[in-house]
């Protein structure tokens, strides 16, 4: 993965994915193809806290997404990449496994790839 | 609500499940005891933090799910200030559980909102009017018509120590008195078994000093 654009682009590909956003734990947007990014990068930071905070107390290991169910089923979901965090917006009438699978997939590869590498490019 | 959450716990794959009121910290939990008070209490206050913020960026948003490893933690405002969490394996049955938060928001939903049109219709207090109960009445059984008469009395100085369950849980005492031998003795045993589900010295002293006012002398 070269740069953030790219990723996002990636993301966006996937069967069942709206449209996504990334975001530096600084809070900065670093891409999007969703139409008002701004409406998520709050929700997002305060989500990417919350989830850590849990995770201390509860004593669990790690948080492969956090969800929001939305009556209009266009559920929304923050995913952690080390100093990053995705927000993807699903479509309705997909197949939640397969669009779960595929971006986990991907940040599966993005993830284990050098971090240092990986913080640079994005 | 006890019974509510005891019957989520029943649902496949859920470990249990915590009622939790943003004023008044945990109201019931039937998690295992590893789980204390003071963690079930800063997550309460973490998810609660998270729900508003959720609603205010997606107006439609039912609730909420962290997927961990080991656990799934779904969390649900049921009504405003008041959320319920609860704790799965990852395999939990999703479906049934949402159908079982959607039931217990809407049963809430319409037990809050029936004393507001009570409440507006009976704005006496209670023992305002001594014909409605006399001292020797307090002692007597108290019959439905009366009960309604008590009930908003009861639920708004049990919702100062409480919470918004006040209505819910007042109803649920009544239901039990009125159906055991105890409402042969008159609405003390009443405020005795809603000292007792208070279960807190604090609390009922408060408790105390709100109604006590409203009793014959």
């Amino acid at each position: 993965m070269a740069t953030a654009k790219e990723f996002i682009d990636r993301v966006s590909q996937i069967d069942g994915v709206a449209g996504c956003v990334l975001l530096r734990e600084d809070g900065q947007t670093l891409g999007f193809s969703l139409e008002d990014p701004d409406l998520y990068s709050p929700l997002m930071l305060l989500g990417g806290k919350v989830t850590q905070g849990i995770r201390d107390k509860m004593g669990f290991s790690y948080c492969r997404y956090l969800r929001f169910n939305r009556e209009g089923k266009e559920n929304f979901y923050l995913f952690a990449i080390d100093h990053f965090t995705l927000g993807v917006v699903q479509t309705r009438d997909c197949s939640v496994s397969e669009m779960l699978r595929g971006v986990m997939r991907l940040i599966g590869r993005v993830s284990t790839s050098s971090s240092q590498a990986k913080t640079e490019s994005l | 609500m006890k019974q509510a959450i005891e019957e989520l716990k029943a649902i496949p794959g859920v470990v249990g499940a915590c009622l939790f009121g943003s004023q008044e910290g945990v109201l019931q939990c039937n998690l295992p005891g590893i789980f204390k008070p003071e963690k079930l209490t800063a997550v309460g206050q973490q998810l609660s933090r998270l729900l508003a913020a959720g609603r205010m960026s997606l107006n439609d948003m039912q609730d909420l799910s962290l997927h961990f490893d080991e656990s799934v933690v779904i969390a649900r405002e049921l009504h405003k200030g008041l959320i319920l969490f609860a704790l799965c394996d990852p395999s939990f049955n999703h479906n049934l559980l949402t159908m079982s938060l959607n039931l217990l928001q809407d049963e809430l939903r319409e037990k809050v909102e029936t004393p507001v049109v009570a409440r507006s219709t009976d704005v006496t207090a209670p023992l305002a009017d001594n014909s409605v109960e006399s001292a020797a009445g307090v002692a007597a059984s108290l019959s439905s018509v009366e009960y309604l008469k008590w009930k908003p009395l009861l639920t708004d100085a049990l919702a100062k120590v409480m919470g918004p369950m006040a209505g819910i849980i007042v109803d649920e005492i009544y239901a039990d008195w009125s159906q055991s031998q105890a409402q042969a003795a008159g609405l003390s045993t009443l405020l005795e078994m809603i000292r007792a589900e208070i279960d807190d010295g604090q609390k009922i002293a408060t408790f105390d000093a709100l109604i006590e006012p409203h009793l014959p002398s």
